[in-house]
């Protein structure tokens, strides 16, 4: 559980239902149920016949490996990316939106348990 | 001639706009405005294919009201657009933004049914004008600054058009808005106006400086019809050109880059915006009957998804006044029905089997497959994994949960609940049953089929190892995380770098101009210290200086009369 307690009761029935996914454990056994339906659809792969464009499609699990190598890139080549243009929140000065509060009589700010 | 069969279907927006201040704020004035794209959405679907509403203007003939198979579906989705905002936007008691909202929509929805490219040009300036309204209705000094880039920028476009369109009536005497070919200054014109609105990369940066900054329900409204109406006048006017499909890739792919590590979702969303938008031009360059099916689809789910996922980043602003990913996390427990929209939203966008994204981007990457470009197909298929990282995954997953921001805002407002119900509701019946959808396309899809076991098993393998991939990412702590910073873009160039060379060069002028005057008021100062000395009172000429002046002066005197006699 986090260091915010909340009262369960006071949340939403679906709210309540989904506090499963903080339990200690269930992030593994989600990163291990994924995991065994990539097994599964990586397996898929040999038991139809491919209508394939390209001659790479007939790798097997073509898609798989493509997808998981290009997100891993994606995500190393974005971290090397922000080195470069990553700047304080301020640097367009006070006059720009990002270092500015949105307009507090345009929200309505109400926590769940209506304080 | 006068030829009104029917009435334009955009001047029931713009007069409905105009009078909307008579009418009594609240629930009234809420259903009026979902009465009025329900009234147009009908008006299209009925009158049939034709053009209807001709006007003379200044020697030529506009056409108000040309409704085929590809206006039509732009039209049906703006007016689909509209309603949903509206919904959305029930709370505001805001006459601006309401009546912004009516007149932008009923542009955009003008200039897609815009026959000739002059009457596309007043609309096309229409939703520039109207949307800023969007903007500048935040009311902070931040939000009138990008309003004024982002009007700049867009006005300038419609300038780029109206040029554009005058040297192409000069060469071809025609001002019918058809398929152009690239060639003259003038088609090229009107196709970097199109590209400046479309979002094309370097021309790009005024959607991800604008859209957040625009109010809560205003970015709902934005992010449907300007960048969507430039991709209607592309496939109507562009379509086979070959270079769009470069272009097209380059959109698809950078975004993805720059999204990752964005910390305001809202803009999170402006760059996958313009990544989708990549992929309707890269339909729009292949060009074949399915390939711009393909964009048409795409663009009429895309505006589903992308309004749903910017109503649920909007309701969780509205609750807790932040879009920023560092600030927010583990909404879920309170939020649990914007947190499951959210989802709906970021699986139709990601493409998964049974949602929108699926049935629709999976015709243009076929198209460009069947077209053997297999890099640009690569590329597409890179950039749809991209697509998950950051709208798929990041948009929910650091809002709704990850660490627990010990927020606990109350569930979003009924009216945005059902908003995003509607759309979330939308994009799954689009992804179950694309017959609807693909029925009302421009061309005959013949007996498409999406869902083969080879693109679902394809799609299946290639987003469910990019999650893992995530997952693996997470666990070891590689994955970069959520931080208060923005990251520089095109704008630097407008915003930081052109105002530092004017201010740099301004300095240097300063410089200059400053030692020219003051070395010339030394110099000055110096002869009048010189007079002074030899002239001034105590000065060595001073001491004969009143008879000697008045001896020069009859001698003037006595010369001059010597010459006037003489003469």
């Amino acid at each position: 559980m986090s260091e915010h307690e909340t009262d369960p009761a006071k949340l939403p029935r679906l709210g309540r239902m989904l506090l499963w996914v903080d339990k200690p454990g269930s992030a593994n056994k989600i990163f291990y149920g994924l995991a065994a339906v990539c097994v599964v659809v990586f397996l898929l792969d040999f038991t139809y016949e491919k209508h394939a464009y390209f001659d790479i499609e007939h790798i097997p699990g073509f898609f798989a490996i493509y997808g998981f190598v290009m997100f891993t890139g994606l995500i190393l080549a974005a971290k090397a990316l922000r080195v470069l243009v990553k700047r304080p929140e301020d640097y367009y000065g006070d006059k720009a939106v990002d270092s500015e509060a949105y307009p507090e009589d345009q929200l309505e700010k109400v926590n769940h348990d209506g304080l | 001639m006068m030829g009104f069969e029917a009435f334009p279907t955009a001047f029931l927006f713009l007069i409905g706009g105009l009078i909307l201040p008579l009418i009594p704020k609240g629930p009234i004035r809420g259903m009026y405005m979902l009465l009025i794209p329900a009234l147009a959405a009908l008006m299209v679907w009925n009158i049939g294919f034709g053009n209807f509403a001709q006007v003379p203007f200044f020697g030529f003939d506009l056409e108000l009201m040309r409704v085929d198979g590809l206006s039509r579906i732009f039209v049906l989705v703006f007016c689909l657009a509209s309603f949903l905002g509206n919904v959305y936007a029930w709370h505001l008691r805001d006459t601006t933004q309401q009546v912004a909202a009516l007149l932008y929509a009923g542009s955009a929805i003008g200039a897609a049914l815009a026959g000739d490219l002059i009457t596309l040009f007043f609309y096309w300036e229409g939703t520039a004008i109207a949307s800023v309204f969007l903007i500048w209705a935040r009311g902070t000094e931040g939000a009138f600054n990008t309003g004024m880039r982002y009007l700049i920028i867009q006005i300038g476009s419609g300038v780029v058009l109206i040029a554009g369109v005058a040297l192409y009536y000069h060469d071809t005497g025609s001002i019918l808005f058809e398929k152009m070919t690239l060639g003259s200054l003038g088609t090229w014109l009107i196709f970097l106006s199109f590209g400046v609105k479309a979002a094309f990369p370097l021309l790009h940066n005024w959607l991800q400086d604008s859209y957040p900054a625009a109010t809560i329900t205003g970015t709902v409204v934005l992010s449907a019809f300007t960048t969507k109406l430039a991709i209607y006048a592309l496939a109507r006017g562009f379509a086979g050109t070959e270079i769009l499909i470069y272009i097209g890739v380059v959109m698809t792919l950078f975004p993805i880059f720059f999204a990752e590590i964005e910390n305001d979702l809202r803009r999170v969303l402006a760059y996958s915006l313009n990544n989708q938008l990549g992929f309707m031009v890269v339909g729009i360059g292949i060009g074949t009957d399915m390939a711009l099916n393909g964009t048409a689809s795409h663009a009429f789910a895309h505006i589903l998804y992308k309004a749903l996922l910017f109503m649920s980043v909007g309701s969780v602003m509205f609750r807790t006044g932040t879009s920023k990913a560092s600030e927010l996390g583990g909404l879920y427990r309170t939020m649990p029905l914007t947190a499951m929209f959210c989802l709906v939203g970021a699986a139709s966008i990601s493409a998964f089997p049974l949602f929108s994204g699926f049935v629709t981007k999976s015709l243009v990457l076929g198209e460009a497959a069947s077209a053997q470009y297999q890099w640009v197909w690569l590329a597409l298929v890179f950039a749809s994994a991209g697509v998950l990282s950051h709208s798929g995954i990041k948009i929910p997953f650091f809002m709704f949960f990850a660490h627990d921001s010990g927020l606990r805002p109350k569930e979003a407002p009924r009216h945005m609940l059902i908003s995003m119900g509607i759309t979330a509701a939308l994009c799954i019946y689009i992804g179950v049953f694309p017959q609807t959808l693909y029925a009302i396309l421009p061309f005959d899809m013949g007996d498409y089929q999406p869902y083969t076991m080879g693109h679902v098993v394809g799609q299946l393998q290639l987003l469910l190892f990019a999650l893992l991939a995530f997952g693996v990412l997470m666990r070891t702590g590689i994955h970069p995380p959520e931080i208060r910073a923005i990251n520089l873009d095109t704008d630097w160039t407008y915003r930081k770098a052109a105002p530092s060379v004017i201010g740099f060069a301004a300095r240097g002028v300063a410089v200059i101009w400053n030692a020219k005057i003051a070395f010339l008021l030394g110099a000055f100062n110096k002869v009048v210290a010189r007079l002074y000395y030899s002239h001034g009172p105590e000065g060595r000429t001073a001491r004969e200086w009143p008879t000697g002046a008045t001896v020069v002066a009859i001698a003037v005197l006595l010369a001059a009369a010597m010459v006037v006699d003489f003469v």
